[in-house]
């Protein structure tokens, strides 16, 4: 095999290639799940939710097709295994929402304000990685293996092979197996498509459409990545692998646990055993895209905290979201389109704990200020 | 411009500004007008989004040493 065929050298470039117009394209439409649950709450304004609902929408009908294409086997997710780790993915969810609300923004908002020059955000990054390396090898993590992770419900034994939302309505007796199920995701995502392009102020954002349209179809492309053109046979062991992933499975965009591994490649560089992986890739390729989109528009520049409460509650923030985005196995990016595109009931529980949470953050600064 | 009121939001990160915004026109009787100073440069959309939301007119705006003013008449 040559070079220019090695699906490592494939996975990691053409993971950077695709976080890199992801950067570019979330920086010139101001993309923002937590900015977005703020329009909502404070002013009532949808805009930028339903560029995230678009966004969903293609994801979920691209990855559903690949899917079913067989493209992909969206079965051997890490959001779609047969154990329902409910307790860590609503908890985790609300605490990283609760963190993004605190920090001004998720991670990857702080991957494309760091950018942008914000030193501000390579600092809550920085301790946002360290408290998602200790949830994921630390004590954090011990905390939750003893007492979140357990608190779980068997699907298996209930008679579904995965957490998917065709399994549970096929389980129900809701819908046929077979194609039924396909059809079913694409009544989803396609009532999605509606509720957004209905509002006729949204159609006429074009930057808002097609940067939505560009988003979902990376997340799709992502996974065809990593879940078709990075799977094969490792010609070292002869096993079937997926190259280059952290998860040693299919994987699309997410950014809490990547960040920690890019800290710990840092930091452990002469340990032969660990790689660059296609999440590391991905953050390196968004901060580069943002980068690259804020030279061009002249809209460089550097960014720190503005006081103490100020430092205080960015540091707060990325705690709670290392914390939480582990615990919820994704953040709004690794839930909130990654997991939701393979219509996972557990992605569900995670996404809605982050919407409650930052809601609940946002109402209660409303609060305090009086 | 004349202003009732001012509002220094230099520093704060979204939502921040918007939160304490809607807090200080909360306050304010119709007619009255906000000065708003913020840094965050997402707030240039935001506060335009809220300005046409909320019917709270975004009489002006601009750019004075990296920092953004605006001001809003209280509906």
């Amino acid at each position: 095999m040559n070079e220019s065929t090695d699906p490592t050298s494939l996975v990691l470039w053409g993971g950077f290639a695709l976080a890199f117009v992801f950067g570019a394209v979330a920086h010139k439409a101001n993309y923002c799940t937590m900015g977005a649950i703020s329009d909502v709450v404070n002013m009532g304004h949808w805009g930028r939710m339903r560029m995230w609902l678009l966004t969903l929408a293609v994801a979920i009908i691209g990855t559903q097709l690949l899917h079913a294409g067989g493209q992909i086997d969206l079965a051997r997710t890490i959001y779609q295994r047969p154990t329902l780790p409910w307790l860590s993915l609503l908890l985790g969810g609300t605490l990283f929402g609760i963190g993004m609300t605190l920090a001004g923004g998720c991670v990857n908002k702080n991957l494309i304000r760091l950018g942008g020059g914000s030193v501000r955000s390579l600092v809550v990054l920085a301790f946002m990685a360290i408290a998602a390396y200790m949830t994921l090898k630390g004590l954090f993590g011990q905390w939750r293996a003893a007492w979140l992770d357990p608190v779980s419900i068997d699907l298996a034994g209930l008679g579904m092979s995965d957490q998917s939302l065709a399994s549970l309505l096929v389980r129900a007796g809701a819908v046929p197996a077979g194609p039924a199920v396909l059809g079913t995701a694409l009544a989803l995502g396609g009532a999605l498509l509606v509720f957004v392009l209905a509002d006729r102020r949204f159609r006429g954002n074009t930057v808002q459409v097609l940067a939505a349209l560009v988003l979902g179809l990376l997340v799709v492309s992502a996974w065809y990545l990593s879940g078709h053109l990075g799977h094969g046979e490792n010609p070292e062991t002869l096993e079937t692998v997926f190259f280059a992933t952290n998860s040693r499975t299919l994987e699309s965009m997410s950014f809490v646990a990547p960040t920690a591994y890019s800290l710990e490649l840092l930091m452990l560089w002469t340990d032969k055993s660990l790689r660059v992986t296609f999440g590391i890739a991905t953050v390196l390729g968004v901060i580069a895209g943002s980068l690259a989109y804020a030279l061009a528009s002249r809209r460089f520049a550097w960014d720190g905290f503005a006081s103490f409460a100020d430092l205080r509650n960015q540091l707060a923030g990325a705690v709670l979201m290392g914390f939480g985005g582990v615990t919820a196995m994704g953040c709004t990016v690794g839930q909130g389109m990654s997991g939701l595109s393979t219509l996972s009931i557990g992605s569900l529980i995670a996404v809605a704990g982050i919407v409650a949470g930052a809601a609940a953050t946002m109402k209660c600064m409303l609060w305090r200020e009086g | 411009m004349n202003h009732d009121k001012e509002l220094d939001a230099s520093g704060l990160a979204c939502p921040l500004p918007i939160v304490k915004t809607k807090k200080a026109l909360g306050a304010m009787t119709p007619g009255q007008v906000l000065r708003v100073v913020a840094t965050d440069p997402g707030s240039v959309a935001d506060m335009a989004a809220f300005a046409e939301q909320t019917g709270n007119p975004l009489l002006a705006q601009s750019t004075q040493d990296k920092k953004f003013v605006f001001f809003l008449k209280k509906a």
